[in-house]
This record gives C-alpha cells, structure tokens and sequence, in this order.
C-alpha cells in the first residue's frame, strides 16, 4: 500500500484491487455465489466492456509453516474477498460503470462484506471498494497502450487477414485490389 | 492456504484448477509473508528492500524486459500489504503483524511451463522478489519453488477474460499486424493494381510472424 497511484497504471491501463473483509458466516454463501456465476450466464465483467482480465478470490487465511521458521504465526481475522481488475483508462469513470451495471450482483458479493453500504450500488459502493482499495507495488501489462475494444478489433483484423491471404492466392492484381478493398476498405 | 472455504477445484489440463482458467487465460494468485529480518537470500530488510526494487523497477521499464520477452504473460502485478483498510467490527483494527506480498498474473500455456520458465529465465528476478518472503526455497531446482508457490496460491471464485480465445503472443502479433494493415488500406485505393499487389506482397512478408 502507499505506493501512489501511479503504481497502478501501465500506458493506459489501471490496475485495481479491492480487499474486502467477509461477514462472518457468509462464507460459503459467498464462494457459491461467485462459483456459480458462470452456469448462471455470462460473467458479470461483459457488461462493462472496459474490463480486460478480472477475478474474484476469497482468502481464508495466511499461510503459516513452522518449518519455514516464522517467528509467530499470522492470521487473518476473517476471510477476505479480493477483486482485482485490468482496465482501460481511469479507475473514476470505471468503477461509476461497475456500481451501476453490476448493481445486481454487488448486492450478492460485497453486500457479504463488512463494512458495505446498505445499498450496494452507485455513489456509496465506489466510496467502500476505493476505501478498500490496495495501491499495486509494479504493474505489467503486455500491451499497455490497447484498450479492449483495440485488441478484439485487432484480433479480429488478423483473422479476416489470414482468411483473405489464404483465399487470395492466384488472384491477378486488380482482382486482388478489388477484393482487399471491398473486405478492409480504404482506411477513411 | 491453510483453511480452504470449501474443498479445491479438480486440477485441469492447464495444470491448475479449472476455477483458475478462462479460455486460454490463466490465473494465478500467490500470497507470501515477508521477513522483518535479513537471511541469506535477502541482505536487505523486505519492508526496506521491497519498496526500492518497486521503485527501481517502475523508473526503468528495462528492467522489466526480460518478463516481457515472455509474451505469454498478459498483465501481472506485485503489491506490499502491511495494513488492512477498517470497516468496523468484528474486522480488527490495526496493521499486520507482517507484510505480506500479494501476486498474480494473467498467462497462457501451463502452469508448470509458466513456473518453468519464470524459475530459468527470471531466476534473479524470483529472488529480488520472494528472497525476502518466508519459506521461499530459490527459482532453482524448479521442484521446491513450484511446491512453494502451491502452498501459497489461492483458487480464484471466478474468473474473467474479454478476449479468452486469444492468448498474450496472438494479442501483441495482431496489434503490429493491424498498425501495418492501417497503412496499407490508407494507400490501396490511390495505387495502380500493380503497384497495390507489390505493396501486398511487401507487407505479407513484412507482417508474416504475425499470421
């Protein structure tokens, strides 16, 4: 913690974490929900299309050896839920987007938490997840500066192009021109 | 960790447990705690050391070429926790007895590859990061490093990816592709066929590492 904020960012990528203390007794209700959010449908995260890579993971407890000789064991006082995200452009905007189109499932994740406004949405859940928020030491991005709409349009470009230099082989050159422009345009 | 909520997910294909994977990304999240005190491995105090190395490592973005040179790693971070936000009882109040280093990563392939590979190629890396952790055996021999991180991973409930057919490699080669292939479309309409083709032919060989 304390790194600053500029810790959490790569290019135009943030990265957020959230550490969340567990209601006592919610355990188990709150692993099953967040299991079963995928049989219930797309996960929660295709709603906000900002969103590259995101998890939920609770944790019990530290883990303590005494063959690693600690001096004294540490462990936590409940289980906490963690929330990190890999997002494009500022942490603001993003989670005013998280508390109004996830509202529904806020109410079944950090509405388990100690701590969460009564109401799990808007203004007072984006107040609670920032005061839970633990600043990142380094930050790695692989692409830094592609938002997710970059790189689905990218991928998708290089999937239309090996379709289109698979197919076009043998073409004379105005047919090649003439295809190419008709599947990639002009670029205007 | 040591008291699992509920009992681990069956282990995948991938080498992790199936709650770990989206598509072709996998998750993986480890907790360490860090020393008070020096040892072998670590000369320095971690809550002195740790802080350095972040700082070191954020103003020279070369230190981190090795780990991009491992393209199948998409976003991953470190961070140092020594406290706890409040929110009321029954949370208890007050800083943790230690530090404890928080890590994931976002990566495609297997995860004995991707320890493999962080163990050989990032073996002095490994140490400046978790030589000042409790229980951390050194990257080499692989076998004690990967039991190490095993104790102390913890499954993810749920996982997300936008673009889970698409590993870290496929993303990086299809963003060059599409710089260069902006290019092309900008000039295809104002050449002569001809010269279109030549110019086709120049960037298929051009952006062929990318197909």
């Amino acid at each position: 913690m304390a790194m600053g904020t500029k810790a959490n960012v790569s290019g135009q990528a943030y990265a957020f974490m959230a550490m969340t203390p567990v209601r006592p007794g919610e355990e188990d209700a709150l692993s099953t929900y967040l299991r079963g959010l995928y049989a219930a449908g797309p996960s929660p995260f295709e709603r906000l299309p900002r969103t590259h890579l995101a998890r939920f993971v609770i944790v019990p407890d530290f883990h303590n050896d005494r063959s690693w000789k600690q001096r004294r064991e540490e462990h936590l006082d409940v289980h906490y839920l963690i929330f990190t995200s890999n997002l494009d452009g500022d942490l603001d905007s993003y989670l005013d987007e998280l508390c109004r189109e996830l509202a529904p499932e806020a109410e079944q994740i950090w509405g388990r938490c100690i701590g969460c406004p009564e109401q799990a949405s808007g203004d007072a859940l984006k107040r609670y997840l920032k005061h839970n928020q633990i600043d990142t030491g380094i930050f790695f991005a692989a692409y830094p500066d592609a938002t997710t709409t970059k790189v689905k349009r990218s991928l998708r470009n290089r999937e239309q192009m090996i379709e289109f230099a698979r197919t076009s082989q043998g073409l004379d050159a105005a047919a090649l021109q003439q295809r190419f422009l008709r599947e990639f345009g002009d670029g205007s | 960790m040591s008291a699992p909520a509920t009992p681990a997910a069956p282990i995948t294909a991938t080498g992790t447990a199936s709650r770990n994977v989206a598509g072709q990304a996998i998750a993986i999240t480890v907790f360490s705690t860090i020393r008070p005190l020096v040892n072998l491995l670590a000369p320095i105090p971690g809550r002195i050391f740790l802080p350095l190395l972040f700082f070191l490592t954020r103003s020279f973005p070369k230190l981190t070429g090795t780990l991009r040179q491992l393209s199948f790693i998409h976003f991953a971070r470190w961070c140092v926790i020594s406290e706890l936000p409040y929110n009321g009882p029954p949370q208890r109040k007050g800083k943790l007895r230690y530090q404890h280093m928080y890590f994931e990563s976002n990566f495609n392939g297997g995860w004995e590859e991707y320890i493999d590979a962080f163990s050989h190629i990032l073996a002095r890396g490994m140490t400046a990061f978790w030589g000042t952790s409790y229980g951390f055996p050194k990257p080499l021999p692989t076998a004690p490093f990967k039991r190490y991180i095993q104790d102390n991973e913890v499954e993810a409930d749920h996982y997300y990816s936008a673009y889970p057919e698409a590993t870290s490699t496929m993303i990086q080669r299809a963003i060059v592709l599409d710089a260069k292939l902006d290019a092309l479309k900008r000039d295809a309409a104002k050449l002569e066929p001809e010269a279109f083709a030549a110019a086709y032919r120049r960037f298929l060989t051009d952006v062929q590492h990318c197909l």
